[in-house]
């Protein structure tokens, strides 16, 4: 199961920051992922099983109705990010009846303003239903940006709020996608 | 003029994007969630296309591929693969498999929709 802690993880070799965008499954006990949050979202994926942690992170759910500009920026929305991150868990071995999801971010940073925030989290809480994988722990919400941690081999996970402003990582360059090859 | 296409995707989220962006197109679109389903369903169906993605539980998308072309009926159904993979030797396999083209995720719905043109037409 995936372990939240309010210690101090464990140093790890490796470091990579998970930018918006950017999805990453990894068993490699020296490689800490880390990432930084405001409205947008990440999910943490574990299979204790195999010993096989991911994360994503993303920054809205889906395009807009009739929205013209996801061709290229499609990484950047939940429903992509989502279905990348599960699928390369599946790839790993990962299956459903054994692995457990954490979400974290989702906060409304910006008083008065659409509440993304709680749009992103609801995103994912009913994407992971549709796909039954079990949520475990869920940090969203607030009006704080986080700092996250997650040890994707031991399942481990260290969420802080950030008191200051913060700015969120930045978006990952979009892979070259959509396009249709015939055989 | 038949205009059915079968999405097989193990994501219900995707299935409904994939029903969304079909229907709006005109086509007819029918989900299965793995490649076992799709076989039970097209034991009794004869869409004019399958649409599948690769990763999938009970069968997936090569699979499902290999026992389509090995049924007469669906020799000649064209395939297409929705996918997030994009390695060189899974888009071999499903060529050598008999897949008709390969679409990586997220997809566009205009290009799509001028994929299964271009490939029932």
């Amino acid at each position: 199961m995936l372990t939240a802690t309010h210690s101090p993880v464990d140093r790890a070799a490796r470091r990579h920051t998970v930018l918006r965008g950017e999805s990453e499954v990894s068993s490699d006990p020296r490689l800490m992922m880390t990432t930084i949050l405001g409205s947008c979202i990440a999910c943490c994926l574990f299979d204790p099983s195999l010993a096989l942690g991911g994360m994503n992170h993303f920054l809205l759910p889906a395009p807009p109705e009739g929205s013209r500009d996801g061709r290229g920026e499609a990484e950047r929305y939940g429903l992509y990010a989502m279905e990348v991150l599960i699928n390369a868990m599946f790839k790993r071995g990962a299956n459903r009846t054994t692995m457990r999801a954490h979400l974290y971010g989702g906060a409304n940073l910006h008083e008065g303003m659409r509440a993304i925030g709680s749009e992103n989290a609801q995103f994912a809480r009913d994407f992971l239903a549709a796909d039954r994988i079990q949520i475990v722990r869920e940090d969203t919400g607030g009006v704080l940006a986080r700092r996250l941690e997650l040890q994707p081999a031991s399942g481990r996970v260290r969420c802080r709020a950030v008191a200051d402003r913060f700015p969120e990582a930045r978006t990952v360059k979009p892979a070259a996608t959509g396009n249709v090859e015939f055989f | 003029m038949n205009r059915q296409i079968l999405a097989v995707d193990d994501s219900m989220s995707m299935r409904m994007l994939l029903r969304a962006s079909l229907t709006a197109a005109g086509f007819d679109v029918e989900e299965a969630e793995d490649g076992r389903a799709a076989l039970e369903w097209l034991d009794n169906n004869a869409p004019m296309l399958v649409i599948t993605d690769i990763n999938m539980p009970r069968l997936d998308g090569f699979g499902l591929i290999a026992e389509l072309r090995a049924r007469d009926r669906f020799r000649d159904i064209p395939i297409l693969v929705l996918t997030t993979e994009s390695s060189p030797e899974k888009k071999a396999r499903a060529r050598e498999a008999g897949a008709t083209g390969w679409i990586v995720k997220p997809f566009d719905p205009e290009k799509l929709a001028a994929a299964v043109r271009r490939v029932t037409h």
